[in-house]
């Protein structure tokens, strides 16, 4: 029931933003027009694998760190992701495969620092050491990005700003291909770690008492939820709070058991950020907003209220 | 089941064993009482007799096996452990948390079946917490909470069962309640028990043998009687005590510094 | 004209205490030339400037039309016209001036694009006691200020009168009737597109074209891809100094824009067009002949 409610929010806000759009497109050439074909399918398509990333990459985190307040914007990793990107821009990388790879490895670079930075002298990674470790060097990849993109003298890399605050409208069947063939492999392998998130929520002692093998499994969930992160802000830029917001959300629904959790996330992420962005095109059309202040002006609030919820 | 013969462990950079010459034998059918000061090596003797850490020399074995080299979801199948604590980041319902123990019998492409779901009603009745089935983790008091984790341990379906000082906030009632809740196990399932516990005395009463470690050494192993000595007592836990009995077991009396010294 | 707005809250007070303690530190004596620069600031000089460093390519351009480049002591990284300006010491980009690195030229006068950023900078050199004027130079008619302004400031009132002139005949003649509609596409993702604030969009006016998007007031602004194919240009326009097609122009999804389906897309050197200058009416000749040849 609550799957199919679900199911159905997403086929409506997916049909919606193949509706909406400034073109109008009479019903009978929906299938044959193009800009319903290469613009809206794509972007709306993009937009929901990229939500649905970044908001299982943000569920698994939050159970890894056992911190609820967790997403790849606050653990450094969307950071060091818009770093690595940024580096392949300047050195004028190209391809389809090469931006989601830098991102990529942007994102494992930022996560070995904030977990070598996390680590205490038990070897454990302590979630809180390891949630302001995140936000540091969060701040660094920014402040290096700033000063690479300021010092340049390539108008291309200035404009890699815009492109930083999250944007769809690069969206492609090309695109759409790249993240498509990007994401089975780690999805899977969090899927598959799904119940040693369950334990792991409970520490990492009690968890392998219960069967867990911790380290390999965080290691793995570390590459798993960087790789998508690096995927999705390859595609799209930096997009924060839809990893936060849409596990917080599903857990109402569907526990905080990762089985049905994760897959929750995935449809609640993509239908996020097709919403978000249906809003980012109309709201101020012609013109239009980088879809990551609007998933922050709607997920800011948002989160305030389950914050007050959950510490009352 | 689970045994430890002469195991020695230090910790890297350390400047002395964490563990030397230390022996255990837990049975099925016996509850075994590890006692000691804070920094005695109880939980470092957890660790290595549960192939967290490996030892140096000597061995760490469960079920003839070396403890560290049990894949853990293997293990957890016969060991189910209460750890001295956890998190509880995500709120949470008893039922699902006790669903936890059941992770180990479970496979990728397994979910949880109607066996499953007997196992953790069982384990819950058998731990008096079966009316908490609904509860909030959050909502419980501290007795409720340990019941509810001895439920999850039990789910496990374990030959042996390890718990960590589980009784360090309870009230009297609720610490009690707990010891005899273990005892009442062990001896109608058969199951071998290890209790780290800094309540001389309880152990003193419920359990089949007791191991007292001093700086990682073994100050006494045995029959709680054959162990606590007034004179090991004084000199592990470096106070003056007396040593009274009570329905013929050993009870610890510590004295006042100048009043009840002779 | 002149007078400096008052301000009677206390940052105002504080800033006209350092500009007369800036003022105190130069040479007294009277101010020979007197003007009101695009902030409403006054600037004042005692003879004409002899040595002017420029932090903008637009105002280089102009100091040379107006027969003062001898006088351009620095200039910016991107001034690239007239060919002489690669002889003048570089300052920097301009964007965020280096006011150390400025006045190590010892000018007598700096001369900004009028920014909030570079207010902050004007400010600076007004402590230091070095004269320095704010100009804008979005659109034709602030180039005519402009020209104005610094012809005054140079000593060359008259090339200032008669560039300014030119310039205000170019505006006031009736633009030739549009016949094709175009877009001026800046950057490809997020697409960015000239609106009717820049001097892009009056181009494309006395090119006899018309903006698509001239109804967006911003020089320029976001749009989804949508909006350019639902607006579907006869042309789209895009500044490159290499001349070749943007790597975009291939893309499926721009394939959709049916300008760039059919290949109109017009390429234009960024040092005669990307900027406001005197040879504004070449420019639009130029653009206009493009078009032309693009139909």
């Amino acid at each position: 029931m609550k799957a199919l409610a679900l199911g159905g929010l997403a086929a409506l806000v997916l049909a919606l933003a193949v509706i909406l759009g400034p073109t109008h497109v009479a019903w009978a050439d929906l299938s044959t027009s193009p800009v319903v074909r290469d613009l809206r399918v794509p972007r709306a398509l993009l937009a929901f694998l990229v939500g649905g990333a970044l908001a299982v990459s943000g569920a698994s985190l939050q159970a890894l760190v056992r911190n609820p307040l967790a997403d790849p914007f606050l653990l450094g990793l969307s950071g060091g992701a818009g770093l690595g990107a940024v580096l392949a821009i300047a050195g004028h990388l190209s391809g389809p495969g090469a931006l989601p790879l830098a991102a990529f490895a942007g994102a494992l670079a930022a996560t070995a620092l904030v977990s070598r930075l996390g680590l205490v002298a038990d070897a454990e990674l302590d979630p809180r050491v390891l949630l302001l470790a995140g936000v540091a060097v969060g701040a660094f990849a920014g402040a290096v990005m700033t000063a690479i993109v300021s010092l340049s003298d390539a108008v291309e890399l200035r404009n890699a700003f815009l492109w930083l605050w999250g944007g769809l409208s690069g969206a492609s069947w090309l695109t759409v291909l790249v993240i498509a063939v990007y994401l089975p492999l780690p999805l899977i392998v969090l899927y598959a770690s799904a119940r040693s998130l369950d334990l792991l929520a409970l520490g990492e002692e009690p968890a392998r008492h219960l069967g867990a093998e911790v380290t390999p499994v965080k290691r793995r969930v570390y590459l798993a939820a960087s790789a998508l992160t690096g995927a999705a802000v390859a595609v799209s830029g930096v997009i924060g709070f839809v990893g936060l917001i849409v596990p917080h959300l599903m857990r109402f629904g569907w526990g905080h058991r990762h089985r049905a959790l994760l897959p929750a996330s995935f449809v609640g992420g993509g239908i996020l950020l097709v919403a978000a962005d249906i809003l980012a095109r109309v709201a101020v059309a012609p013109r239009e907003l980088p879809v990551g202040i609007v998933t922050a002006l709607v997920g800011v609030p948002l989160f305030a209220l389950l914050l007050r919820r959950w510490t009352t | 089941m689970l045994t430890l013969a002469d195991v020695r462990y230090r910790y890297p950079g350390a400047a002395r064993d964490a563990l030397h010459g230390v022996s255990l034998d837990a049975r099925p059918g016996e509850l075994h009482a590890i006692l000691g000061p804070n920094g005695s090596g109880k939980t470092t003797l957890l660790r290595v007799a549960l192939g967290l850490l490996r030892p140096d020399a000597g061995r760490a074995r469960i079920a003839g096996r070396p403890a560290h080299l049990w894949p853990r979801r293997e293990l957890a199948k016969i060991v189910g452990v209460v750890p001295q604590r956890e998190e509880t980041a995500f709120p949470q319902r008893v039922r699902e948390s006790v669903l936890l123990g059941r992770y180990p019998h479970l496979s990728l492409w397994r979910g949880e079946g109607a066996a499953d779901r007997a196992a953790v009603t069982s384990a819950l009745e058998r731990c008096d917490a079966a009316d908490l089935a609904d509860r909030w983790i959050a909502t419980l008091s501290g007795g409720e909470y340990q019941r509810v984790r001895l439920a999850r341990a039990l789910a496990q379906e374990p030959s042996v069962l390890v718990l960590d000082e589980p009784t360090a906030s309870l009230d009297l009632r609720h610490e009690m309640d707990l010891f005899e809740l273990v005892r009442d196990l062990v001896d109608r399932e058969n199951l071998s028990a290890i209790l780290i516990t800094h309540h001389v005395n309880l152990a003193a009463r419920f359990a089949d043998r007791v191991l007292l470690l001093a700086a990682g050494r073994p100050a006494g192993a045995g029959t709680p009687a054959e162990v606590l000595s007034r004179d090991a007592a004084e000199r592990v836990f470096e106070w003056p005590v007396e040593i009274q009995q009570f329905d013929a077991r050993p009870q610890m009396v510590p004295l006042r510094k100048r009043k009840d010294r002779p | 004209m002149g007078l400096r707005p008052h301000r009677p809250h206390l940052a105002g007070v504080l800033l006209a205490l350092a500009a007369c303690r800036g003022a105190g530190h130069r040479q007294a004596g009277p101010s020979a030339i007197v003007a009101t620069d695009d902030a409403g600031r006054r600037v004042a000089l005692a003879a004409p400037a002899r040595r002017v460093v420029s932090l903008s390519p637009a105002v280089t351009e102009l100091l040379f039309a107006l027969g003062a480049g001898d006088r351009v002591v620095g200039r910016t990284h991107w001034c690239d016209y007239p060919p002489q300006v690669s002889a003048i010491p570089d300052v920097g980009d301009g964007l965020n001036p280096n006011v150390e690195a400025v006045s190590a030229r010892k000018p007598d006068l700096v001369v900004l694009y009028r920014s909030p950023m570079d207010a902050t900078a004007a400010e600076q050199f007004d402590r230091m006691g070095v004269a320095s004027a704010l100009v804008s130079q979005d659109r034709i008619e602030d180039l005519a200020r402009a020209a104005r302004l610094l012809g005054a400031l140079t000593g060359r009132a008259a090339a200032g009168d008669s560039i300014a002139d030119a310039l205000g005949a170019l505006l006031s003649a009736p633009p030739p009737f549009p016949t094709s509609r175009v877009a001026f596409v800046v950057w490809d993702n997020p697409p960015m597109v000239i609106g009717a604030g820049s001097y892009l969009d009056q181009l494309a006016t006395l090119a006899g074209a018309r903006n698509v998007f001239h109804d967006l007031a911003a020089p320029s602004a976001t749009v989804s891809l949508e909006v350019i194919a639902q607006r579907d240009p006869d042309a789209i326009v895009v500044l490159s100094d290499s001349g070749a097609l943007p790597s975009w122009a291939h893309r499926p999804e721009w394939r959709t824009v049916r300008a760039v389906r059919e290949g109109r897309i017009i390429s234009l050197a960024g040092s005669l067009f990307a900027r406001p200058s005197p040879r504004a009416a070449l420019a639009a000749a130029e653009l206009r002949r493009r078009l032309e040849g693009a139909r």
